[in-house]
């Protein structure tokens, strides 16, 4: 049996809170909150105590989806990948750049939100790009 | 202290041990074997505590032939006292390394987080109950302004859970926190004092006054306080000091049909 507590940081929000997951054979049996981390010293929400649920849930999407036929089918990360570039080109050929818009997380780091924001103005052309923290 | 782990790791005394060890400038529980001993260079011994006694009651579940070494503070010894009492560890497969912790003359180098003296804020000074107020002082106040200012501290509550999460004698399958008919699922705020009464009632003759629930209490609820309360009672009228008394619990709040619900597993 292995048994180890590793640390980590919630994936819920912007906050930042530590949190300590509890393994067991290598699955995700529980979390606690990280007691010496800075942002929440010791304490946590309730998502955060019950982060390591979503991990192992049968319903967690674990590949890409694309409608097709009016069902939403299991695709490799290329095909999703050609399928959104594809779609973007002719939203934007048609209606314009202006017709597109990205909406960045506090979920994701500092450095993935600027990628994205110069993705947004530099590959589709458009300004439109807003935060899930002003939703 | 390393050197007693490596010793009874060494001897076999125990299969594994189960202390601290500094992890990215964190000290963090974690299990030492014998197959590992170069772990032990990252052993230490912190201020900072976990519920050693929950991970304790899993591992040994998972591990049905092994012996485990725990790193053991008075509250510690506590715990597993009542969680021996309610059939979740058998005592005769842990072996306790003690360390000094209460505060005491003759403990000057204590190593308890909760030592460390409460941060006093202008709002619980006026309304509220500050973490340091003990049981004596707050018997003083009249009635009414001692239900105010417990009110003024429940009516902050965020419902994380995290009392009962961290509590090392929160073990529970059928928690009383999740019973529809005590407390409405899915609403916040949480229904006061209601919500926090259940929960200390169900402490009477378990809490062993850690405070690990204070510390992970988002917004610095005095449960311990609470809690102390609580065990007060169980004193006065059964003669019954949690941890410390050796028998079953003197009321049968948590029922026959939960323990038989707990221990379910162990007999099959």
């Amino acid at each position: 049996m292995d048994y180890k507590l590793v640390p980590s940081v919630c994936s819920y929000c912007g906050t930042g809170c530590g949190v300590l997951f509890k393994v067991m054979n290598g699955r995700l049996v529980g979390t606690l909150p990280l007691k010496t981390h800075p942002v929440n010293e010791g304490k946590l929400c309730i998502k955060g105590w019950n982060l390591h649920e979503y991990v192992n849930h049968p319903l967690r999407l674990k590949a890409p989806l694309i409608k097709i036929n009016g069902r939403f089918r299991k695709v490799s990360w290329d095909q999703a990948l050609e399928f959104t570039a594809q779609r973007f080109q002719e939203i934007r050929d048609r209606y314009g750049p202006e017709s597109l818009g990205v909406l960045v997380s506090a979920k994701i780091t500092n450095e993935e939100n600027y990628l994205a924001q110069k993705f947004a103005r530099v590959v589709l052309g458009t300004n439109n790009i807003d935060h899930c923290a002003r939703l | 202290m390393r050197e007693t782990v490596r010793a009874w790791l060494e001897s076999g005394k125990v299969s594994m041990f189960l202390g601290y060890r500094l992890l990215e400038g964190h000290p963090v529980p974690h299990l030492f074997r014998r197959d590992r001993l170069e772990e032990l260079e990252a052993f230490v011994v912190s201020p900072t505590r976990y519920p050693l006694e929950k991970l304790a009651m899993e591992i040994l579940a998972a591990e049905p032939e092994g012996r485990l070494g725990l790193l053991a503070r008075e509250c510690t010894g506590r715990a597993l006292r009542v969680l021996s009492v309610l059939q979740q560890v058998d005592l005769e497969r842990i072996e306790l390394l003690p360390v000094a912790c209460c505060p005491s003359p003759l403990h000057p180098n204590v190593t308890c987080s909760y030592v460390e003296p409460s941060e006093t804020r202008v709002g619980k000074e006026k309304w509220g109950i500050d973490g340091g107020v003990d049981l004596e002082a707050m018997e003083r106040m009249d009635g009414e302004e001692r239900f105010e200012r417990w009110m003024y501290e429940f009516e902050k509550c965020l419902k994380c859970y995290g009392c009962r999460d961290i509590c090392p004698v929160c073990v529970c399958k059928d928690c009383s926190l999740h019973n529809t008919d005590l407390i409405e699922g899915g609403w916040l705020p949480v229904e006061v004092p209601l919500f926090h009464l259940v929960r200390a009632v169900h402490m009477a003759g378990r809490c062993i006054d850690c405070g690990l629930c204070e510390e992970a209490c988002p917004v610095d609820i005095p449960l311990r306080l609470l809690y102390r309360k609580v065990t007060a009672i169980v004193k006065d009228l059964f003669d019954y000091e949690p941890g410390i008394s050796t028998g079953t619990l003197p009321l049968g709040l948590m029922g026959d049909e939960e323990i038989r619900r707990l221990t379910a597993h162990q007999v099959a």
